[in-house]
């Protein structure tokens, strides 16, 4: 990355009384990047996210956002959709561009009074928000996040419950930004999203346990997968031995384990045990039970 | 600041209930405090009985209205008129002074009359010679000193009327609002579904709701009750069954409106509007605060309309004057029939949520498009 | 196995099928059925207990929710119903739990002591402990205090919930409060689960978790239908329906999708001009672009473009772009 980055975070910590919520995380997000952001509930993304945007202090490290600690001024270059959305149910997508224009106190490009929604989402401009189907109430939210033009935007879960089709359009929207030079962090719990990153930070227990691109951090990780004829019999076998065991269809998959374990496990069932690369998520699993080792997984 | 104002006014202009809430509001306000409500009681009504009572009929001109006279009866039918609040005052005319009967629950009516009879007596003892045939003379006998007695409540004071009135209030919070927001709760967590798919027999459901409501009532009940005798001294002199049956309809009643405004609402907000919407005129305009004689006709008819105007009657009558149910029966048929209009209304909405939605229910929009940020 | 209890058609209106049609019915999403058979190998009594819907209609006032959609759902698998928001799987899924009567159409679905349902609100009382909620759901079945005890007692453990029993199932997050409406559901041993977006928004620890639980369920002979906007739900399924605005674009097992998939895929590194960028979309950095294959121009500006094997993602994606295109509204 030869540019600044857009946002930085330096050995960030952040504590609430005893709990360490982050813990001396490094993350950088540079223009044109898009950077995931993994989690399980609880490793301190929200945390992390509150703190890019100055809504929280550290209590160690620096966050520098555009070359400066978080302001004001920053924040309006910035556009952020969180999960609600952040829309007004109750007022319509060309209402809710006018509050956030005159909020952020830029003249709304576009023409007329479309306040600068896109040419697709004009049928829909008079419409209630609180009426309209999820996938037009994401697009809504984007095009309100994007109109002020942002550096850096910052999207929690940006395509929760869209279909694939759908997704895939509202990631050419994110793709397009970032071309156009602005950073974008995305937090996501689906791998199928986080397969659209350049670039992907793990977090568990408020720390970074892995960082790079996917094939990075799968690196050459391996689950062992069984495939028998009686499938619920190889199931109960391998969790009376304390297996974490997934169902795949028709197989089993068991990401936690080496197959000379599974074998004895499974005892004299017939079945095949082989090894095979590890998914984005059995690695995250791993790194993140790892994380975990000697807490309840929350 | 300026787009925040611009964006609350237009959120404000779709919030209908708000709407209503701010203007009806106001404009009930206005018009029951400014114009229909009163302490002044206008007409006083009375009852005579005895030998002279067409003479006492003619002495008693405004604000007293004889509507009952009965030359043949004495004390005993006189007193019972009062107790069955048939009339505010009796007159029982006879050998030696006239006995004046004023029913003292009827605070204002009391005093009010207690202030005429007073002009009344002033009156006569000034004006002409006792002339025996003519209608002086009637006014001498009125004006011989009257002995008067105030019946019920004796002291005048309020606490003795107020008591019995709480006790309709308090059946009126619990039943409505607390019964609204219990029921509303549940089509907010979405838990409604998932009763709607269990083996559970609509009637389980709806009772399983009120009954916890039911009990709390009665509870807060025999505390407003049990202080209000215990420490305030108020009376209950007749029979606790009648009040017990009348509090018991009163309150299938309350909870009936109650599990219908939650029926309407989508959230506790909008449950609580609607409940405080019904709360506030009857206690306005049920002879609660007002009485009802003093309440101006225009607005009057309204008070008919309301449970807690009957529940009034039954608990003041119940409690000061031992008012038996027979002449409770107005109060206790309206009850009667508004209850079961309630009830079966509230039952079908209720039983509406937990069948499964057919063809009828098309209006309906699928529950899948209000999913977003409902996992955090 | 598990008992088998009346099955119930519940049917409609006077185009519902008689109860002989289930065998024929099947063979529409048939594939899911046979395989259903071989993917459960020699587990007895899969065949019998069939549940499912054929040819449901539901419609809101005048938009159409689900059009001809027919679901099997065999003892012991999981079958997915996938879609985005608006797809019609939640009103599919109410369909099955009996919640919603469809216009037109047949359900088939067990009594309602055997079916359990966690809809798409999760279902649970946010001012209830875990232990209660749970205590709840299983008196309203009819269980006896014992069994209820002792079979939460180890879902929960496996969950990871014990800990949490005495906390408000308010304050638990997400992923635990999921795992909580899936144990709540499934705690009376139903022979029909329908579990409605169990994972989404759900984090991965926990959704292992949850998938643990499904999985439990599914060994123990119940049939569980679960509704996902997410592919990789779907393919650890036997058996996947794919729905788009209340149309059925898909069924099969996941291997039979994919292997279904009209034309052929090529990866291009950027987005084509003209014509083609209607069926191109945005993958990994890079893009696919969907050759129909049937009549029409073949695009011969192939350049750098080479030929890919199609997973889930594009077979679905290529579906839903079939029915845009064909309805003239790419």
């Amino acid at each position: 990355m030869t540019a600044a980055p857009l946002a930085q975070c330096l050995g960030v910590t952040r504590r609430f009384g005893h709990f360490t919520a982050v813990s001396d995380v490094n993350l950088q997000v540079g223009p044109g990047e898009i950077v995931g952001l993994l989690g399980a509930n609880g490793a301190g993304k929200t945390t992390l996210i509150k703190m890019l945007l100055g809504l929280l202090g550290t209590s160690e490290g620096e966050v520098a956002l555009f070359g400066e600690p978080p302001s004001r001024q920053t924040r309006s270059r910035i556009g952020y959709v969180p999960q609600g959305l952040g829309l007004y149910d109750d007022l319509s997508p060309a209402e809710n561009m006018q509050f956030s224009a005159a909020v952020f106190e830029h003249a709304s490009p576009g023409a007329g009074d479309q306040h600068g929604l896109p040419e697709s989402l004009r049928p829909y401009a008079t419409d209630l928000v609180g009426s309209l189907p999820l996938g037009v109430q994401r697009r809504v939210a984007f095009a309100q996040a994007l109109s002020h033009q942002p550096d850096l935007l910052i999207l929690d879960e940006p395509t929760s419950g869209v279909d694939p089709l759908g997704r895939a359009r509202l990631w050419e929207t994110i793709a397009e930004t970032a071309d156009a030079g602005a950073g974008v962090l995305v937090t996501t719990h689906y791998m199928e999203e986080a397969g659209e990153c350049g670039r992907l930070v793990i977090m568990a227990d408020g720390a970074v346990v892995a960082q790079g691109t996917a094939g990075q951090i799968i690196g050459s990780a391996q689950v062992v997968v069984v495939a028998a004829e009686s499938w619920s019999t190889a199931f109960a076998r391998l969790e009376a031995a304390g297996l974490q065991v997934a169902l795949a269809g028709r197989g089993l998959r068991v990401p936690d384990a080496d197959p000379a374990a599974v074998r004895r496990a499974l005892g004299d069932l017939p079945a095949t045990v082989r090894q095979v690369p590890a998914t984005l998520e059995e690695r995250f699993f791993q790194l993140a039970s790892q994380g975990a080792a000697g807490k309840a997984v929350a | 600041m300026w787009a925040m104002i611009i964006k609350e006014f237009r959120q404000l202009r779709r919030d209908r209930r708000t709407l209503a809430m701010m203007i009806v509001m106001p404009v009930l306000l206005l018009v029951v405090l400014g114009y229909a409500a009163s302490f002044d009681v206008k007409t006083i009504s009375v009852a005579v009985a005895g030998p002279q009572a067409g003479a006492a009929q003619s002495a008693l001109r405004s604000p007293f209205d004889v509507t009952l006279s009965s030359p043949g009866q004495g004390r005993s039918w006189a007193q019972d008129q009062l107790r069955d609040g048939k009339t505010e005052m009796a007159v029982v005319t006879g050998a030696g002074r006239p006995l004046v009967l004023i029913d003292g629950s009827q605070l204002f009516a009391a005093r009010a009359a207690l202030t005429a009879l007073a002009g009344l007596e002033r009156g006569a003892g000034t004006s002409g010679t006792a002339d025996p045939g003519s209608a002086g003379g009637t006014s001498a006998s009125l004006a011989t000193a009257p002995r008067v007695i105030i019946l019920y409540n004796p002291g005048l004071t309020t606490s003795d009327i107020m008591i019995p009135g709480l006790c309709g209030v308090v059946l009126v919070f619990v039943g409505t609002i607390i019964t609204s927001l219990g029921v509303v709760r549940e089509r907010q967590s979405g838990t409604l579904e998932q009763l709607a798919v269990m083996p559970l027999r609509p009637r389980d459901v709806f009772l399983g709701k009120i009954v916890p409501y039911f009990v709390v009532a009665t509870v807060d009940l025999a505390i407003v009750l049990g202080v209000g005798i215990a420490i305030f001294g108020v009376p209950f002199r007749g029979s606790p069954a009648v009040f017990g049956l009348g509090a018991l309809l009163f309150l299938f009643v309350t909870l009936g409106i109650g599990v219908l405004i939650s029926s309407v609402s989508q959230n506790q907000g909008q449950a609580i509007q609607l409940a405080v919407m019904t709360l506030l005129p009857q206690v306005l305009l049920s002879g609660l605060i007002f009485p009802l004689s003093s309440i101006a006709a225009g607005v009057r008819w309204i008070a008919y309309l309301l449970p807690l105007t009957y529940f009034n009657e039954i608990s003041r009558g119940v409690m000061l004057r031992a008012e038996p149910i027979a002449a409770l029966w107005q109060p206790f048929l309206f009850l009667a029939l508004l209850g079961a209009v309630v009830v079966t209304g509230a039952t079908l909405r209720f039983r509406g949520y937990l069948a499964p939605a057919g063809r009828e229910h098309s209006g309906r929009k699928p529950a899948a498009v209000a999913t977003q940020g409902a996992r955090a | 196995m598990t008992g088998q209890g009346d099955r119930r058609a519940v049917s409609d209106t006077s185009q519902a099928p008689g109860h002989d049609r289930p065998a024929a019915r099947a063979g529409l999403t048939g594939q899911a059925a046979s395989s259903a058979g071989s993917a459960t190998g020699g587990e007895a009594g899969t065949s019998s207990s069939r549940f499912g819907a054929s040819e449901l209609f539901v419609l809101y006032g005048k938009t159409v929710a689900l059009s001809d959609v027919s679901l099997s759902a065999p003892a012991g698998q999981v079958t997915a119903v996938v879609g985005g928001d608006g797809a019609g799987k939640t009103t599919l899924l109410r369909c099955l739990a009996g919640s919603l009567a469809p216009d037109s159409g047949t359900v088939w679905r067990p009594v309602k002591e055997r079916v359990g349902y966690l809809p798409a609100s999760s279902g649970i009382y946010p001012d209830l402990t875990v232990a209660e909620n749970l205590d709840f759901r299983a008196k309203g079945y009819g269980m006896t205090r014992q069994a209820a005890r002792e079979r939460a007692a180890d879902y929960l453990d496996r969950a990871g919930l014990t800990a949490a029993a005495g906390r408000l199932a308010g304050q638990l997050s997400g992923g635990m409060r999921q795992k909580l409406a899936v144990i709540a559901a499934m705690l009376h041993q139903p022979e029909l689960l329908v579990l409605d977006e169990p994972t989404t928004g759900v984090d991965p620890v926990s959704r292992s978790g949850l998938w643990w639980l499904i999985a439990r369920a599914a060994a123990d002979g119940c049939a569980v239908v679960l509704a996902t906007s997410y592919l990789d739900d779907a393919e650890r399924c036997a058996g996947v329906l794919v729905l788009d605005a209340g149309l059925p674009l898909a069924s099969g097992t996941p291997d039979e999708i994919v292997a279904a998939m009209p034309g052929t895929l090529r990866e291009v590194a950027v987005r084509p001009d003209g014509e083609a960028a209607a069926r191109a979309w945005r993958r990994g950095g890079h893009w696919r672009v969907w050759e129909p294959g049937f009549g029409g121009a073949q695009q011969p500006e192939a350049i750098e473009a080479e030929q890919i094997e199609p997973d889930l993602q594009d077979a679905v994606t290529v579906a839903a772009l079939g029915q845009l295109l064909s309805a003239g509204r790419a």
